[in-house]
């Protein structure tokens, strides 16, 4: 998944071998479903001990057992399950509540879970909500609003990429070109999708620059425009 | 009579009928019937009424009555067919005469008629609903003379023949005329008008479209008008003098419309007289006459505007965009207030003050003024002209003239913030080099902004004029304070508010020894009664009175600018220094501190330095002595030069940019405002709303609207409908 900010580094967690032996939990107050304790003790697979969360160690190493690069865009579709909220940090609970969406307790099922998870997100509704989450999961520092062109460039890619990709490969080349703005906030980026998903493309016939899009998109399609010409 | 009975008087109709002698009808008739025949022959002293009517009343009494009106009808017929013939007999201009003597004797005739035969006109008639007596007459008559075929046309053909030769300038006998039409006026609205108004009307139309075609081919449009005038006079003349009142306006359309409406549009193009040639050389005389003209006519001062209009626009927009107009900015505003009051002129001398025009003129004025993005800046440098000598012993009534014309351009700009900048910075060069003609007119110009703009727009401005009285009491106050500084250098200060003045860099520059401990202890004085303040000296806005003393003695004081001051003062303590060494010590910016030395090295009658070499630009390898030899008839010599000038290409970028910067803040406020009353408003709305609310002010651009409204997006105050994405909601 992308990293947009330096992250902290954490002490080197000591990655345990995963076997399927189960490690009984016996803390009280926990629901008893011996699921629920498999995925929690996987959480402790990977998780840095004394942060109680998985960091980005931790990520790259889950990632190599369910066979994907950690800037594939699964990982990040598999974070959105997640809910979760910090960028290369899974915390307790947001590992829970993705994997038992997902009904995988262990690292096969996951790896399995993981193409559907994918058509899940590609083919319906959800989409759009998955789309807003890759910008905001972007926004690391507190207060921040915008993300820098070179990010918004890669996340489109990965994200968008796949269902629209002259349009994205177009938009990439614009935004590298233009030095109106060196962010993107978060309106900005909600309106590549529709942008992608209502325009007729490449004749951009029904643009109508009246339907208050951001100015950034009427100053892609005028350079569109001209650039045809040439 | 031995009867004691009283006996009531009784009459009694007769018991048997009474039977009036059968010939009594027809003898009663002939008597009556001569009588007529007399009285049609002017024979009627002979004649006595009190018979007459006597007899007339019996036979309508005795059931005559239907004997008595056939007879009359076929007696007046039968004269009136001869009297035709009489007339018909009439050759030439006689015709006309005896139609009317004839006229005039039956109305005679048939008054007494109709007094005779009162009593029929009263009980017969009405009864029976035949036409009254009068009205027979005067019907009989239209029937057989008006109407006869051999007087009709012959009628008419000679008043017509007539009205044509007055039309082309002979005399005629319009008393006459008066009574044949009042003839025909009294015979029915219908046999006037058929009779006459209408072939009149018809053949005037001929006429006119005849005249109008020869005029327009030979006269210019000036000639043309005074000619259409003319006849239009004479029509209304002929009216009053012989046609009925009511066909003044349906000859009047005629004209109007034959010599007028039909060539309203070549006349007003018509080359080297037409409109814009009269506007041109101030016709009053002929652009009033055509204004009375035309507006009888529809659309006729629509055209005149129309014209007048886009010929101002055009004219205008050469004026803005000529280059050579442009390189004396006073000359160029000057200019404009010139056309301004021809104009004016022109609309209150010959078209009536009409307000629609004012508004084509004052619409053109403000297309083409804002064609040239330099008009707020050289309105300014025309005001500061003004100020500084251009008023100079002018009346106070003439100078409120002046900045009453001043405003009126204002209000034509868009941009009326970039004016508001320069204003300021040519307002705040005026009160710091003290070169302001008079406050009072300062004051007053300041007064009439603030009733266009608002309080906002002068609060500076005000500000920096209370800035400099402050300061004056300030430096009193020092002086009292610190007696002992009465000997040394005179240290004027003027403490600038920062948020009212032109924002200024602030600049090094090393101030001599003398001039900076005093800047101390005035620097301590001032915040020792101002705690928390803080002061920058802006040295590249000072000015300096300094004594100077020349190799023959001569002995002159320089007035310059503080950097030139700093630069003199270095000589007191060295023969010759070059170009590092001055900026070494006084640490002046480099391209100031060239322009410094240029100033007071390579102008002619200003030269109180020497250079080596002696070029003409200031290099960084030359040298720098007093010259010896300076002479100048005047004892004070100025060289320092803070005047307001038309700005170079970067400075005026630079302004721009900072206009520019300045308006979004501005639009950002509008932006909330509206959205705070609105809470929800469309895209489309909010940018025309944001336009209004802004337009006193200039002229907001959507697209930089539309920026402003993402930001606040970004920022959270808005955000937009999430199934509507048009619009746009205010968060609280």
């Amino acid at each position: 998944m992308p990293r947009a900010t330096s992250k902290r580094k954490a002490p080197p967690s000591t990655s345990a071998s995963v076997t399927s032996s189960d490690v009984v939990s016996t803390r009280p107050g926990k629901k008893g479903k011996k699921e629920v304790d498999k995925i929690g003790s996987l959480f402790d697979v990977y998780a840095n001990k004394t942060l109680d969360m998985i960091d980005p160690e931790g990520i790259v190493s889950l990632c190599s057992h369910l066979g994907v690069d950690h800037t594939d865009v699964r990982i990040l579709m598999l974070a959105w399950k997640m809910k979760a909220e910090k960028q290369g940090y899974f915390s307790r609970e947001e590992w829970r509540r993705g994997l038992k969406d997902l009904n995988a307790d262990t690292i096969a099922k996951l790896k399995k879970a993981l193409p559907g998870l994918e058509k899940e997100l590609m083919a319906t509704s959800k989409f759009e909500d998955f789309y807003a989450f890759a910008f905001q999961y972007c926004l690391t520092e507190d207060r921040q609003k915008s993300v820098d062109i070179e990010t918004v460039c890669e996340l489109l890619s990965l994200v968008l990429g796949p269902k629209y990709r002259s349009q994205v490969d177009v938009l990439i080349k614009y935004l590298k070109v233009q030095s109106e703005y060196r962010a993107l906030n978060a309106d900005q980026w909600r309106h590549f999708y529709r942008f992608c998903k209502e325009i007729s493309f490449p004749d951009l016939e029904d643009y109508d620059s009246d339907q208050a899009w951001p100015v950034i998109i009427d100053n892609l399609v005028e350079w569109m425009k001209e650039n045809k010409q040439s | 009579m031995s009867n004691q009975k009283k006996r009531n008087f009784q009459i009694e109709a007769f018991k048997h009928r009474v039977v009036v002698d059968p010939k009594y009808a027809d003898k009663t008739w002939k008597v009556l019937e001569h009588a007529i025949r007399e009285i049609y022959n002017h024979n009627a002293s002979g004649l006595s009424f009190e018979e007459l009517y006597r007899n007339a009343y019996n036979m309508v009494l005795h059931k005559y009555g239907e004997k008595l009106y056939s007879g009359l009808v076929k007696t007046m017929t039968s004269h009136l067919k001869e009297i035709s013939k009489c007339i018909e007999a009439a050759q030439g201009g006689m015709f006309l005469e005896e139609m009317n003597k004839l006229w005039t004797d039956h109305n005679k005739a048939l008054q007494m008629i109709r007094d005779i035969l009162m009593y029929m006109d009263r009980t017969y008639i009405p009864s029976t609903q035949k036409t009254p007596v009068h009205e027979l007459g005067l019907n009989l008559w239209r029937d057989n003379i008006i109407h006869s075929s051999k007087i009709q046309t012959r009628l008419l053909n000679t008043l017509l023949e007539l009205v044509l030769r007055e039309r082309t300038g002979d005399v005629i006998n319009r008393g006459l005329m008066r009574n044949i039409i009042k003839m025909l006026m009294d015979l029915g609205p219908s046999v006037y008008q058929e009779d006459f108004e209408n072939p009149f009307l018809e053949v005037s139309a001929e006429f006119y479209k005849g005249e109008s075609q020869k005029f327009i081919e030979c006269c210019d449009c000036g000639d043309y008008l005074k000619k259409a005038e003319r006849r239009l006079n004479e029509e209304l003349e002929r009216v009053t003098h012989y046609l009925d009142a009511k066909s003044e306006v349906k000859i009047t359309n005629v004209v109007e419309k034959e010599m007028i409406a039909n060539h309203m549009l070549r006349l007003v193009h018509m080359e080297n007289s037409g409109l814009v040639n009269m506007l041109l050389d101030d016709k009053y005389e002929d652009l009033g006459r055509m204004y009375n003209l035309f507006r009888r006519v529809a659309n006729g001062l629509s055209t005149i505007r129309e014209v007048m209009t886009s010929h101002i626009r055009e004219t205008g927009k050469q004026l803005v965009t000529d280059p050579e107009r442009l390189k004396d900015p006073v000359e160029f505003v000057q200019r404009l207030l010139d056309e301004k009051d021809k104009y004016d002129s022109i609309i209150k001398l010959s078209f009536n003050n009409d307000k629609t025009f004012q508004n084509g003129l004052n619409s053109s004025f403000e297309y083409f003024i804002n064609l040239n993005t330099r008009s707020p800046e050289f309105i300014s440098l025309f005001v500061d002209d003004k100020l500084r000598k251009g008023l100079k012993g002018v009346s106070e009534e003439d100078v409120e003239v002046i900045l009453d014309k001043v405003m009126m351009l204002f209000r034509y700009l868009q941009e009326k913030d970039v004016f508001e900048k320069y204003y300021k910075q040519h307002l705040a060069k005026r009160l710091l080099s003290g070169k302001t003609v008079s406050d009072d007119a300062e004051r007053s110009l300041i007064v009439k902004l603030k009733t266009e703009c608002g309080y906002q727009f002068t609060s500076k401005l005000e500000g920096m004029f209370t800035d400099m009285k402050t300061s004056q009491d300030t430096m009193q106050g020092f002086y009292a304070s610190h007696p002992e500084l009465g000997d040394g250098p005179t240290l004027t200060v003027q403490v600038l508010t920062t948020g009212s003045w032109p924002t200024q860099p602030s600049v090094t520059c090393n101030l001599p020894a003398e001039m900076s401990a005093l800047c101390e202890k005035f620097r301590s004085y001032y915040l020792g009664t101002h705690t928390g303040r803080r002061l920058s000296w802006q040295t590249n806005m000072g000015t300096a009175d300094i004594k100077a003393t020349f190799g023959k003695g001569q002995k002159h004081e320089l007035n310059v600018s503080t950097y030139q001051m700093c630069v003199l003062m270095l000589f007191n303590n060295a023969d010759r220094l070059n170009y590092k060494e001055i900026e070494q010590a006084t640490e002046i910016p480099a391209l100031d501190l060239k322009r410094c030395l240029q100033s007071m090295a390579c102008v002619k009658g200003k030269n109180v330095l020497r250079k080596e070499p002696m070029s003409k630009d200031i290099c960084e390898d030359d040298t720098f002595l007093v010259n010896e030899k300076f002479t100048s008839k005047l004892y004070k010599v100025k060289i320092g030069t803070v005047v307001a000038q038309k700005e170079s290409e970067p400075e005026k970028q630079e302004t721009r940019q900072r206009v520019e910067e300045d308006r979004k803040p501005q639009i950002e406020a509008a932006i909330v405002r509206i959205m705070k009353s609105r809470r929800t408003l469309d895209h489309n709305n909010v940018i025309s709303e944001v336009t209004k609310q802004l337009q006193s002010r200039f002229l907001a651009n959507p697209t930089e609207i539309k920026k402003r409204i993402e930001s606040l997006i970004e920022r959270e105050f808005l955000e937009r409908d999430g199934t509507d994405r048009k619009l746009y909601r205010y968060l609280a």
